[in-house]
C-alpha cells in the first residue's frame, strides 16, 4: 500500500536506504523510501514508534579484532560468539552439537521491516544442530564492539527429534549508540524439550532489536524467557508457531526498565493445528520515567480445534512516572478452543510489605524479596542451576542500580 | 520496681479523619500475659497495628515505651528487632517468597540489628525443625511459598512458629483464635504457653473468652470505644462472656 503522500525521511532512514542499496537490496530500500521506519500507525509498532525513537542508524559494523569478554558467564556452558555480526571460530563442540554456517537470512519473510532488513543484510548466519540430551547450556554470545555500529546477525538452530537442550543468547557490547538487529530461528523436532533464554545486557546507548521465530513439531515442549535489562531501547519480537499436535510453549518475558528506558516484547503465537497449547506470561517492572510495552497476539487457525492458550501480562510499578502498556489480541478462526488474556498492573502490595517489615526485615530487603517473588514464576522454571543463578543475579543487579 | 516491658500512656491514634484510639493506658510488666477483650470495631486490632508500626495510623497524642524506650519514631523493622512481634489476625500470603527464605531473612535481620552474627545454616535448620515439630508445621508446609495455600489453622500455627523462632520480648496476638477449630486452638495455645517463660510478655487480643481458657491471662482488660474501660483478673473474662459488653457502652460514650 502506497500512502498518498511520501513520508519525510529522517537521517536514520537515509542511512538505512544507503546500506540496503549498497548490497543490492533495492526492494527493501524502496520499502523504506516509501513508508519510512514503522510508526505508531503500524499496529505491531503502536507503542514503539521507531521513526520517533530511532533517530540515527550508524554505519554497518566492521569485523572487530577483539571481544572484551562475555557480558554473562555461565559456568559449564558451551559458548559460541558472534562479534559485530561475524561468527567466531568455536572450541570443539560437545557431543550432540554440530556448529556451522549458513549463508543469508534465517527468518521466514513477513511484513516487518526489521525482519526484511535482517534478511538482506545478514551475510553468514550461525547454524547449530542439536541432538540427544545436550547436558551443557549452549550460549550464543552476541557482542557489538568499537565505535557505534549497525550490526545484523542471524542464527538458525535445528533441534533433532527427541532432543533436549537449554539455549542462552546474550547481547552486550561497548558503550556506543549501536543498533543491533538480531534474528534467531529455532526448529523444534518431534518430542523435543527446549529452553531458550535471551538476555539483553547491551550498553545503555544501544538500540537492541531481536526477532525470534519458533516452529514446534508434534509433542515439542518449548520454554522461552526474554529478559530486557540493558539497552535504552529494546524490542524482542516473538513468533512461535505450533505446527504439531501436542506442542506446547511457555512463552515468557521480563522487561526491567529504569529511568529513560523503553522495552518492548511483542509476541504473535500461531496455533496452526489441532491440540496445541501455549501459555504466554510476561512481566514488567518499571521505575523512574520509563516505558514497558507488552503486546501478545494469539492466532488460532480454522482447524486448530482444542487449542488452549492464555496470554497474561503483569506489571509492577516502582515509580509514579513510569508507563506500562499492555495489548492482548485474539484472532480465532476455530470454534472449539479455550483462549484468554489478562493484564494487571500495580505497586508493591503494602500489606505484604508491612508483614515482612513486622518481622524485622529492613525495607529495602523486604522490597527486594517482594520483587523477586513477583518474578519467581519466570525464573524458577529455569532448571539449570548456574543459569538460574545468573538470571537471579541480573535481577538483583538491576534492583541495586538506578 | 523494674521497668515494664510495655507501657502505653494516653495513646491517641487516627486513620485519616477518624480517631480510633482515644487515650489508651496500659502497663505490662515483664513475664505477664494481658488480655484485651472488646467487641468488633472497638479499636483492638488498631492497637496491635499501632504497636507494630503500621504507617496508615497517625499518633496524635501519647507515648509507647518498650522496656522504657519510646518506639514511636521507630520503623516497623526496628520495632521487631527491639522485641515486638505481632501475630496477625490474617497472616498475609506472599507468592514467590519461599517460607524458609523468609524465616532466615527475618531471623538474620533481627540478629544483625542487635549486633549479633548470622545464624549458620545448620543452626537455622535445627531451630526451624524444633519450632516446627512443636506446632505441627511439617517440611511440606515449609517448602511452600509464605502462607500460600495454608489453611486458617496452618497460618496461625506458622505465626506462632515464627514467634518461637524470633523470641520477642513482647508478643501481640491479634485474634489468634479466629478461624481455628478446637484441635487447632489447642495446638496454637500449647505453642503460645510454651513461650511463657516468666520473662516474655504477651498481649492477647480476642473477643471470645474461649481462647483465655487455654492461654490463661494474668490480667484482663475491657476495651471499648478506643480505650481500656475496666481491668481485672481472669474472672473478668468469664463475666464478660456471660453479660456481654453492653454494660460498658455507657462509660465509653
Amino acid at each position: 500500500m502506497r500512502p498518498a503522500f511520501p513520508v519525510r525521511l529522517g537521517a536514520a532512514e537515509e542511512s538505512l536506504i544507503a546500506q540496503l542499496k549498497a548490497v543490492g537490496a533495492d526492494q527493501v530500500a524502496e520499502r523504506v523510501t516509501v513508508a519510512g521506519l514503522p510508526t505508531r500507525r503500524v499496529e505491531a509498532y503502536h507503542y514503539t514508534d521507531l521513526k520517533t525513537l530511532l533517530r540515527t542508524i550508524p554505519p554497518l559494523a566492521q569485523p572487530a579484532n577483539e571481544a572484551t569478554g562475555t557480558g554473562l558467564r555461565i559456568p559449564g556452558a558451551f559458548a559460541l560468539s558472534i562479534v559485530n555480526g561475524v561468527v567466531q571460530n568455536a572450541a570443539t563442540a560437545p557431543e550432540g552439537v554440530i556448529v556451522g554456517k549458513t549463508h543469508g537470512g534465517v527468518l521466514t519473510n513477513r511484513d516487518d521491516l526489521l525482519v526484511n532488513v535482517n534478511g538482506v543484510l545478514t551475510k553468514d548466519a550461525l547454524s547449530v544442530t542439536l541432538e540427544g540430551q545436550v547436558q551443557q547450556v549452549i550460549q550464543i554470545d552476541h557482542r557489538i564492539e568499537g565505535e557505534a555500529a549497525h550490526v545484523v546477525d542471524a542464527t538458525k538452530i535445528f533441534v533433532a527429534d527427541g532432543a533436549s537442550v537449554v539455549i542462552l543468547e546474550t547481547f552486550s557490547g561497548s558503550e556506543a549508540a549501536h543498533v543491533g538487529n538480531h534474528a534467531t530461528y529455532i526448529a523444534l523436532g518431534k518430542d523435543t524439550n527446549v529452553t531458550h533464554v535471551t538476555v539483553d545486557l547491551s550498553a545503555r546507548a544501544t538500540s537492541h532489536f531481536s526477532t525470534n521465530e519458533y516452529h514446534l513439531a508434534d509433542g515439542a515442549q518449548l520454554r522461552t524467557l526474554v529478559v530486557h535489562a540493558g539497552a535504552n531501547l529494546a524490542r524482542t519480537h516473538l513468533f512461535p508457531k505450533m505446527s504439531g499436535a501436542g506442542a506446547h510453549a511457555n512463552v515468557t518475558g521480563l522487561n526491567l526498565v529504569s529511568d529513560g528506558q523503553h522495552a518492548d516484547i511483542t509476541m504473535e503465537t500461531t496455533h496452526a493445528v489441532p491440540h496445541t497449547s501455549s501459555q504466554p506470561l510476561f512481566k514488567s517492572i518499571t521505575r523512574g520515567r520509563s516505558k514497558s510495552v507488552v503486546q501478545g497476539k494469539l492466532i488460532v487457525a480454522r482447524d486448530a480445534q482444542k487449542t488452549d492458550a492464555k496470554f497474561m501480562h503483569q506489571g509492577l510499578m516502582l515509580s509514579d512516572d513510569a508507563e506500562i502498556l499492555s495489548k492482548p489480541e485474539l484472532e480465532i478462526y476455530a470454534d472449539d478452543v479455550v483462549c484468554g488474556h489478562g493484564s494487571t498492573c500495580g505497586k508493591l502490595d503494602e500489606d505484604s510489605l508491612f508483614y515482612l517489615l513486622s518481622r524485622g526485615i529492613p525495607k529495602a530487603e523486604a522490597e527486594t524479596m517482594l520483587v523477586r517473588g513477583f518474578i519467581a514464576e519466570l525464573i524458577d522454571p529455569i532448571e539449570d542451576e548456574a543459569l538460574n543463578e545468573a538470571l537471579q543475579g541480573i535481577v538483583d543487579t538491576w534492583l541495586l542500580g538506578k | 520496681m523494674t521497668t515494664p516491658v510495655l507501657e502505653i500512656r494516653n495513646l491517641h491514634a487516627r486513620i485519616e479523619d477518624r480517631e480510633i484510639l482515644k487515650g489508651v493506658n496500659l502497663v505490662i510488666p515483664q513475664g505477664e500475659v494481658h488480655a484485651i477483650m472488646g467487641r468488633n470495631g472497638s479499636g483492638k486490632s488498631t492497637l496491635s497495628y499501632v504497636l507494630a508500626g503500621k504507617e496508615d495510623y497517625e499518633i496524635t497524642e501519647g507515648e509507647i515505651l518498650l522496656n522504657g524506650e519510646s518506639i514511636l519514631e521507630m520503623e516497623p523493622a526496628e520495632r521487631a528487632a527491639a522485641g515486638i512481634f505481632l501475630a496477625f489476625q490474617y497472616p498475609i500470603e506472599i507468592p514467590g517468597v519461599a517460607t524458609m527464605t523468609f524465616l532466615k531473612a527475618a531471623i538474620n535481620a533481627q540478629r544483625k540489628a542487635r549486633g549479633e552474627g548470622e545464624l549458620s545454616t545448620p543452626d537455622f535448620m535445627r531451630a526451624v525443625k524444633e519450632a516446627g515439630a512443636q506446632l505441627n508445621v511439617d517440611s511440606a508446609m515449609l517448602k511452600r511459598p509464605l502462607n500460600v495455600g495454608f489453611s486458617g489453622g496452618e497460618k496461625k500455627r506458622a505465626e506462632i512458629m515464627q514467634m518461637a523462632l524470633l523470641k520477642p520480648a513482647l508478643a501481640v496476638l491479634d485474634e489468634t483464635d479466629s478461624g481455628l477449630d478446637i484441635d487447632a486452638l489447642q495446638v496454637v495455645s500449647k505453642g503460645v504457653n510454651a513461650l511463657r517463660d516468666g520473662k516474655r510478655s504477651m498481649l492477647v487480643i480476642t473477643h471470645y473468652q474461649r481462647l483465655l481458657n487455654h492461654i490463661v491471662p494474668d490480667v484482663v482488660h475491657v476495651f471499648s470505644d478506643g480505650r481500656i474501660v475496666e481491668s481485672g483478673d481472669k474472672d473478668l473474662a468469664l463475666q464478660l462472656e456471660a453479660k456481654g459488653y453492653a454494660d460498658y457502652d455507657g462509660q465509653a460514650a
